[in-house]
């Protein structure tokens, strides 16, 4: 009863947990709505400038990732125009392409694409490949139409052997799955961590220890059951509500079913409290313990290894990612839920997590003792 | 008092503030922490996550069912690809599934039985690619090698089903048109020198906005009333109060981002082609909008730690809103006008622009204007609550008087009784 109205009367845990990880799904899930980033602005500098040309430009624009926004004078001038941010590739054609091209002289068509930002320069760069291919094959097929030879073998000619491509649970290859499915939970363990700790730090900060622990007749599991038993409560409902809003509303791709998920919210939520506990335990300062809490959370969006992947990086890395709880947290989601492959492929995660919600018990002695003689410093 | 002379006390006790407000800073350990130790060693941690830049030898299985030489030549190819690594051969699509659900293969290559026999007959051959979603820079890699081999692969086999007499006839037919790859300003397309520029500047205006929040609590916190100014002949004036502590957090963090923009990037030999006046030009700005962003912030908070739950989360947003991972040209207008809000929005792109792209002072203005802009709106604020919060703490003393004085006089009435 007692927690419970500490976290009414204290506003910045309504904020922490409710508003502020609800405002982080919100922001991940507007902003990537789109899933894969369309009408990206090209430009072309086209020096050559007839109908072959205008024809492969026109197709340029007609592809869901690219717009044409302008055309440019010279590769310098198109240049500039990406360093100004107005456009992130172009398409250049010099003079005497078709010339070129129809007296079987070989021409060279270029593009240009920006990899200071790596998601746009790579989409572009397929499109732009789409359709200096394609002004390719055009000459190719007309060719060999002239030489009387059947469509299908003129396929066959142009692409003797073809990829068919199955990229299994994300079709789309929509970015909103990958990034919403990892960052927002990243979001809201980073709370987690910082609430734990901080709900423990408060005890002290205002000299509220004795009376926490007299409550439960100096029992400090008794008193730490007690006091997060609340807030895991409010967490489970959040973490249920945004995988409701995930698979339920937004209609995410889910292999492994209901009971995977379910499993996986438990744990994370779990290790999240134990690992800030822990924190706490280790380093028994309101400051010092959320200070840790916090960076260690933020390193975690990187050590989770969803963007830029963990067996990319040096190997001390590689084994300093086993310390963070969302690195497990994505294992866990990738091979059980997204892929639905059977637990037992994520058990070394499984068990990981279970160790972090565990962690807390090694401190406990700490903790008692901080409550009963600290006294705090700002 | 001539007016020379107030411009002269003020300058005076802006120093003053600075004075205490930097001794403020190096005593209080978790102010320390923010605004020297973690912006000395995050970049470097980042940086070194980041390093390097690309996946290699992404783990393949494949299941050949061809058995022919054909097949065995695509294998042998995509073994020897930079990206690619065949890590084993299985004997059905399951046996594949297995290793993938095990995480130690992130995709299949499956080569039909037919594959040379449609080769041979003129026939349009397939090669199946099975991908693990989950990430994507695997999937480009497992994807991308094998377009490149069944691409190199096909060259051949027109090249011998042509019939054509010379070696530069094959080359004019194979490709009519030739095309040219060109990635500008990060040719190696690393994920590192793409994300790390971002997450520097992040880092400044972060850790400055926790910094100063922190050192802002603690004054709070020692004080008798819970007031952030203290009172004192010095502290007398709004922008004597609001310049001498900006002048204080200026100088930690002109090092701070000298170090960051300017050292880091070589450090680990990301793209570093901006000029040094360039750079400072965009610096200027950027920091002081920082620290002026900070200290409007720093009023907002009544104890220290809420500050750390304000400002963390919202690291991870910003990083996206400033256009670097999701493209700018993409962003919900909603959002791209929440991004004007933060210094770090502009401070990225601008940064991003001339450090990674080479661009100059030219190409940023934009930026370099609304960062300006910020500078004076967040100038204007912080002497706002800091005018509050200065009238809110002569209340408090006036009350405080009111209450001593009448104090006294009950005394004196006291003593007068009971004599």
């Amino acid at each position: 009863m007692r927690e419970m109205k500490i976290l009414r009367v204290n506003h910045i845990y309504f904020f922490c947990m409710v508003v502020f990880p609800l405002l982080a799904l919100v922001f991940f899930t507007s902003l990537l709505n789109e899933g894969v980033p369309e009408e990206l602005p090209v430009g072309v500098v086209d020096l050559d400038n007839t109908s072959t040309t205008r024809s492969l430009v026109r197709r340029l624009d007609s592809f869901q990732g690219s717009r044409v926004v302008a055309s440019y004078r010279s590769v310098a001038e198109a240049r500039r125009a990406i360093q100004e941010g107005e456009i992130y590739g172009f398409l250049y054609f010099p003079k005497g392409t078709t010339d070129q091209l129809l007296s079987s002289r070989q021409p060279t068509i270029s593009y240009y694409y920006n990899m200071a930002y790596v998601t746009s320069g790579s989409m572009l760069m397929k499109d732009l490949k789409t359709v200096a291919t394609l002004g390719s094959a055009a000459v190719g097929q007309a060719k060999l139409r002239a030489r009387g030879f059947t469509p299908q073998q003129i396929q066959t000619f142009l692409q003797p052997i073809a990829i068919d491509l199955h990229q299994i649970g994300n079709p789309w290859s929509n970015y909103n799955v990958y990034l919403s499915t990892v960052f927002v939970p990243g979001v809201m363990m980073l709370f987690m961590f910082l609430i734990s700790a901080y709900s423990i730090g408060m005890e002290l900060k205002f000299e509220r220890g004795k009376e926490w622990l007299a409550h439960a007749d100096g029992g400090i599991v008794v008193a730490i059951l007690g006091k997060f038993l609340p807030q895991i409560a409010i967490w489970l409902a959040l973490i249920f509500f945004y995988e409701y809003y995930l698979y339920g509303v937004l209609h995410f791709p889910y292999e492994g079913g209901v009971m995977k998920i379910v499993t996986l919210c438990v744990l994370e939520v779990f290790a999240s409290v134990g690992f800030g506990i822990f924190a706490f335990g280790l380093m028994p300062s309101l400051r010092m313990s959320m200070s840790v809490c916090s960076l260690w959370a933020v390193l975690s969006f990187s050590m989770a290894g969803s963007a830029f992947p963990v067996m990319g990086m040096d190997g001390p890395l590689q084994a300093l990612s086993w310390l963070f709880p969302l690195r497990h947290y994505y294992m866990m989601y990738q091979i059980t839920v997204f892929n639905g492959f059977p637990l037992i492929d994520a058990w070394f995660h499984f068990v990981a997590l279970v160790a972090f919600t565990l962690l807390p018990w090694f401190v406990l002695s700490k903790i008692k003792n901080a409550m009963l003689t600290y006294v705090y410093i700002p | 008092m001539s007016i020379f002379h107030n411009i002269y006390q003020a300058i005076e006790d802006a120093c003053y503030i600075w004075r205490q407000e930097m001794k403020q800073v190096f005593r209080d350990e978790g102010v320390l922490i923010f605004c020297l130790i973690v912006p000395l060693v995050y970049p470097l941690l980042y940086s070194w996550v980041y390093n390097n830049e690309v996946v290699r030898e992404v783990p393949v299985v494949v299941v050949d069912e061809s058995h022919s030489q054909l097949s065995r030549e695509f294998i042998r190819h995509c073994d020897a690809s930079p990206d690619v690594r065949i890590l084993a051969h299985a004997d059905d699509l399951d046996e594949a599934r297995m290793l993938v659900s095990r995480q130690v293969a992130k995709g299949i290559y499956l080569i039909p039985a037919d594959f040379a026999t449609r080769i041979n007959r003129l026939e349009p051959a397939v090669v199946s690619v099975y991908c693990d979603m989950s990430l994507i820079l695997t999937y480009k890699a497992i994807y991308q090698t094998a377009v490149s081999v069944t691409q190199e692969m096909g060259n051949d086999i027109k090249r011998k089903l042509s019939g054509l007499w010379t070696a530069r006839d094959e080359q004019v037919s194979l490709s009519p048109l030739r095309i040219e790859d060109v990635p500008i300003f990060s040719p190696a397309s690393g994920y590192g020198s793409s994300i790390l520029p971002a997450v520097l500047m992040l880092i400044l205006q972060q850790t400055l906005v926790l910094g100063i929040g922190l050192a802002a609590g603690t004054v709070r916190e020692r004080n008798r009333f819970e007031d952030l100014v203290p009172i004192h002949r010095c502290y007398s004036g709004i922008y004597r109060i609001v310049c001498g502590k900006a002048m204080c957090y200026l100088m930690v963090y002109i090092f701070m981002a000298l170090y960051l923009s300017v050292l880091v990037p070589r450090f680990f030999s990301f793209p570093a082609l901006a000029h040094w006046q360039d750079l400072l030009v965009m610096m200027i700005p950027y920091v002081l909008a920082c620290v002026f962003f900070g200290m409007t912030m720093s009023c907002l908070v009544r104890y220290r730690e809420n500050v750390m739950l304000i400002i963390v989360f919202v690291s991870v947003p910003l990083l996206f809103l400033s256009g670097v991972s999701w493209p700018q040209s993409n962003i919900p207008g909603v959002w791209q006008g929440i991004s004007w809000l933060f210094p770090s929005t502009f401070g990225i792109r601008a940064y991003v622009r001339l450090n990674t792209m080479g661009g100059t002072v030219s190409d940023v203005l934009p930026e370099l204007r609304f960062l300006w802009i910020q500078c004076a709106a967040y100038f204007g604020a912080a002497c706002l609550v800091y005018g509050h919060q200065l009238r809110l703490s002569r209340r408090h003393a006036r009350e405080r008087l009111i209450y001593l004085r009448r104090k006294r006089q009950v005394r004196a009435q006291l003593r007068a009784m009971k004599a």
